[in-house]
């Protein structure tokens, strides 16, 4: 019997031995030799040194994809390619850009194999799975958001993304064409006689018949744009930190002003809540701006919490909207 | 079979109507009581005064508009919610006749949730009255399956329990799989599963009230049948019951009740259990309330008292925004999570819940030890191998031997440098979770403890989680040091709570139970509380991952191995007396309670330590033992080293499944033990059941 064992331990480990690999042993070769060496400091404060400016960049966070497609750097790997494609119609995404998983736990087995110069994240990304993805590639971390200064947070997250990829000029050339689009967008509103008017911002989904309303504050991104564009928020509560988010129920919107009311919702993904579902209900019915007829469903696919093209056109989106 | 007697002597006296009308009355005055301040309660300024003045006809379009479409339909849900749960959790009880039976602790819970998010994750909009239909028989399947393991239940109170627990358990796991990877659709669907009021219309309430309605009337025509099977199987066929239909009738009406309810407002956490209870507790008070015709009624009045007690009781310590993003559910939870504890402390130990100690356990040969052992060392070597080689990527094993020589190539070098501290988690905690296993099931005399029943893992991880939310940059060991102190405490408190003149193993499995449902929903609070839109964090937590690794995170669990594993191997012939009986040990000179609290500590801290390395991993404490006693028999000395190879292959193999099957989607390997965990599980209760007569 011992012998038989000892003769299976055996086979197994001749079995598994013997299988070949995968790839040659040879080291890889140095790329892009004559192009200069990058140093960005990111969110953590950590500086990230690379030989050249990165190539083959994978992203895990659908706002700096989209950064980076503007910029002019197509992605070779994304997290969750077809919810990228369902809610984030600002920057396209070539056919050839693989998946690399879930937004929450990326496939870093996917990621290797693509061999990227450069992994973007975020930081609500956990810190150990920023520590393993660093063995993996050099890791440029942005702030998802900041409630304290959104627009801000936005353009620093296009600035660092940019040094990363090389593409300072571009990134400039990006934020100006917004800034000139808000600017419009401003004039615009101020011409229709609509500056200071009140303004909400929010999305919702339903589960059974409870409707969970997430509104936008001012710390969120879209809300910093409305108010740039000299409409006055009608939403008061605070929200979390980094996304400005706050969370309440259909009751909770009767504290809510007169004014126009801007939801997004997603036709690949869910319903839409204000525009569908409570139709029929009491207290939406006799909210002044649904008696007003102010409420509007922005096109599908304005990434609320993307970079400088999602944000242009929400400004557009928000702009017809009011001055309509 | 428990004793019947004492319940069917009070069922013989004959009903007071005075004193149950009384009774009738008062709960029916202390709802209207709640009922009002539920309706000042709610997000917007609409309070007591504006309702007073729409009551006088003078009031403003705006606060009936609330009062209509947002606090009526809230308090309606409550209602019918409360009467759901709290008739179907008195019918449970009578069922089974056990004090411990209801929706949660038979599953019936968890299989109509893991029907409604299977619905809402494939995008099929479906109205309220199929969902609904989907969870009858979600939670009908849930309910068979359980009491078929329990024998119906009259085995005895910890086998009901545990086979409840174990499904819920595994259809938990499957839940959050579907939330995981269907993460926007299901968004919303993770405090909602929680049990939420928050109601937008009277949609899913007028809809389901008719199959309230349509489960009250079943249960109340067969509550004179019931009262009769309360005599017994045998006196009730003797009175001419159809038994059999009986039960079929009833099991449907209840499981009815309790769909209707998860259709309306989610899982809302015990109810079923606490509202009979509490009747219950009345019955030496008032002759006759034992009485099915006035039982289940009044425990579906007492359901709707506790719902609106814990909804109100919510809203006024956390003000009206806390009704929104607390789920009521949780609250219900902790109120029901207490209640079973103190049930359980007033439980009598019955004896043959049990499996007989010999099941699989026969002394077997040193040559069947070693040829078991060296097979198992090989799986071992084969599942570490294999798991460093699948995933995403499938390498060939000349990759790893160039690894390891130091040349292979750059993306080889990156995926195994990242796969090995995953592989190295995984066999790690799962030898660790298998040893604490042992102990815990050595000490506790119970071959159906775990450090996971036990409230052990729940606690390390409420102390795990709670570190994280506070400080998001700790350390692995101040993790891992908290995780193991709140272990040791919850172990404590469920040591201590267990202890009454000695300690029964039953009642320290029952209130274990307890001391983890609550520790669940202390986890879910302080996620939903503080990060609600990190879905992630949440399902690593709660389902245990092996995700992004690195070495330094795995030093507490490898320090904790190799420092306690001698320890417990040096308490091995004491284990072996602990299992047997408590005087043995005596004799012997065994100095008891300091021997089983040292392993159990040992234990505890084992557990911490894996929990903080991978998060909460089910089920391999327990069937790791298991399978090690059915292999090589009883003996400590053999069952410690199988037990650990054991549990190291699973976790292992269930991390390999998970990063392999949906790639480069990521399954938690805690869902995946969870998966493989609880059909062994169930297969052990099945065999050990008591075969009814």
């Amino acid at each position: 019997m011992r012998r038989t064992a000892l003769a299976l331990v055996a086979a197994a480990l001749f079995g598994l031995t013997a299988c070949g690999t995968s790839e040659p042993t040879a080291s890889d070769t140095p790329s892009n030799a004559a192009a200069q060496p990058v140093s960005v400091t990111d969110a953590r404060n950590k500086k990230v040194d690379l030989k050249a400016p990165a190539a083959k960049v994978v992203a895990l966070e659908w706002n700096a994809v989209e950064s980076l497609v503007s910029l002019g750097v197509m992605p070779v790997g994304v997290a969750d390619t077809k919810g990228y494609t369902n809610w984030v119609t600002a920057e396209k995404l070539d056919a050839s850009v693989k998946d690399v998983g879930t937004r929450g736990e990326s496939s870093v087995d996917a990621i290797v194999a693509l061999n990227p110069d450069l992994v973007i994240t975020t930081t609500d990304e956990a810190a150990n799975n920023i520590a393993q993805l660093e063995k993996a590639a050099p890791v440029l971390v942005i702030r998802g958001s900041d409630a304290k200064n959104p627009i801000g947070q936005m353009k620093t997250n296009l600035d660092l993304i940019a040094q990363a990829v090389g593409k300072t000029e571009q990134a400039k050339q990006l934020t100006a064409d917004f800034d000139k689009k808000l600017a419009e967008g401003k004039q615009k509103i101020a011409d229709a006689g609509k500056a200071g008017s009140g303004f909400m911002m929010a999305d919702g989904w339903k589960q059974g018949s409870t409707i969970t309303v997430r509104m936008f504050t001012n710390g969120s991104m879209l809300g910093a744009i409305s108010t740039e564009l000299g409409l006055k928020n009608g939403w008061t509560g605070a929200g979390d930190k980094d996304y400005g988010l706050a969370q309440t129920d259909l009751e909770g919107l009767t504290k809510l002003p007169d004014g126009e009311f801007l939801y997004i919702a997603n036709k690949n993904d869910g319903g839409d809540v204000f525009g569908g579902d409570l139709a029929g209900n009491a207290i939406w019915k006799n909210l002044p701006f649904v008696k007003a007829g102010n409420v509007h469903r922005l096109p599908d696919g304005i990434w609320m919490f993307g970079g400088p093209k999602s944000a242009g056109q929400f400004v557009d989106a928000a702009v017809q909207a009011v001055t309509s | 079979m428990t004793a019947p007697a004492p319940e069917a002597e009070t069922l013989r006296q004959p009903v007071r109507r005075i004193q149950v009308a009384g009774l009738f009355g008062a709960a029916a005055a202390l709802i209207v009581v709640l009922a009002a301040v539920h309706l000042t309660q709610g997000t917007s300024s609409v309070g007591a005064g504006d309702l007073i003045r729409l009551v006088f006809g003078q009031g403003t379009d705006n606060a009936a508009n609330v009062l209509i479409a947002s606090r009526l339909p809230r308090l309606l849900a409550g209602v019918l919610v409360g009467i759901a749960l709290g008739v179907a959790g008195a019918g449970l009880q009578s069922l089974a006749r056990n004090s411990l039976a209801s929706p949660d602790t038979l599953g019936v819970n968890a299989g109509a949730y893991l029907a409604v998010v299977v619905v809402a994750a494939f995008g099929v909009p479906l109205p309220v009255l199929p969902a609904g239909g989907v969870a009858f028989l979600g939670g009908l399947a849930a309910a068979g399956l359980v009491l078929a393991l329990s024998a119906g239940g009259s085995t005895g109170p910890t086998r009901l329990i545990l086979a409840g627990s174990a499904v819920a358990m595994a259809l938990g796991g499957l839940t959050t799989l579907m939330l995981l990877l269907f993460r926007e659709e299901t968004v919303g669907t993770f405090a909602w599963g929680a049990g939420t009021l928050v109601q937008t219309d009277l949609d899913a309430v007028t809809q389901m009230a008719p199959v309230v309605l349509l489960g009250l009337v079943g249960a109340f025509l067969l509550a004179a049948k019931l009262d009769i099977l309360t005599l017994g199987d045998d006196t009730a066929s003797v009175l001419g019951v159809n038994v059999r239909r009986t039960r079929v009738l009833a099991t449907l009406a209840t499981v009815l009740l309790s769909a209707a309810a998860v259709t309306v407002a989610g899982p809302v956490g015990f109810v079923g259990l606490v509202a009979p209870v509490l009747v219950r507790l009345l019955a030496p008070l008032v002759p006759g309330l034992l009485r099915h015709r006035v039982l289940l009624p009044l425990s579906g009045l007492t359901g709707v008292l506790v719902v609106l007690a814990s909804d109100v009781v919510l809203r006024a310590a956390f003000g009206g925004q806390a009704g929104v993003e607390i789920p009521t559910g949780i609250m219900t939870m902790v109120v029901g999570a207490v209640v079973l504890i103190w049930l359980a402390r007033r439980h009598r130990d019955s004896g043959p819940s049990r499996a007989p100690a010999g099941a699989g356990s026969g002394l077997r040969s040193r040559r069947t030890f070693w040829l078991v052992t060296i097979a198992l060392a090989v799986l071992l070597a084969g599942a570490a191998v294999g798991a460093m080689l699948t995933g995403d990527a499938f390498l060939r094993t000349g990759d790893i031997v160039n690894w390891v020589n130091g040349n292979s190539g750059r993306a080889i070098t990156y995926v195994l440098d990242q796969r090995f501290p995953r592989v190295l988690a995984a066999l790690l905690c799962g030898a660790a979770l298998a040893i604490a296993g042992t102990t815990v099931q050595a000490v506790c005399r119970n071959p159906l403890a775990e450090p996971g029943i036990l409230g052990i893992t729940g606690g390390a991880g409420v102390g795990a989680i709670g570190t994280l939310i506070l400080l998001p940059s700790a350390s692995i060991w101040l993790l891992s040091g908290v995780a193991a102190v709140a272990a040791v405490i919850t172990f404590g408190l469920v040591y201590l709570i267990s202890w009454r003149g000695g300690l029964s193993s039953d009642r320290l499995v029952l209130i274990g139970v307890g001391v983890s449902s609550a520790a669940t929903a202390i986890i879910t609070l302080l996620i939903v509380a503080t990060d609600p839109w990190n879905l992630s964090l949440a399902m690593t937590w709660l389902s245990g991952s092996t995700y992004g690794r690195t070495l330094p995170q795995i030093a507490p669990v490898a320090l904790a191995l190799f420092v306690l594993t001698p320890l417990i191997a040096h308490l091995r012939r004491d284990l072996d007396l602990l299992a047997l009986d408590d005087d043995v040990p005596r004799i012997l000179g065994v100095r008891l309670e300091r021997t089983r609290l040292l392993a159990l500590l040992a234990a505890a801290l084992l557990t911490a330590a894996a929990v903080s390395a991978i998060g909460v991993v089910g089920f391999v404490g327990l069937v790791a033992p298991h399978a090690a006693r059915a292999l090589i028999g009883g003996r400590h000395a053999r069952i410690l080293p199988v037990a650990a190879l054991l549990g190291a292959i699973l976790v292992s193999l269930a991390d390999s499944l998970g990063r392999t099957v949906l790639a480069p989607a990521q399954i938690p390997a805690g869902l995946l033990t969870a998966l493989i965990g609880a059909p062994y599980f169930v297969y052990l209760l099945w065999r050990t059941r008591v075969p009814t007569r």
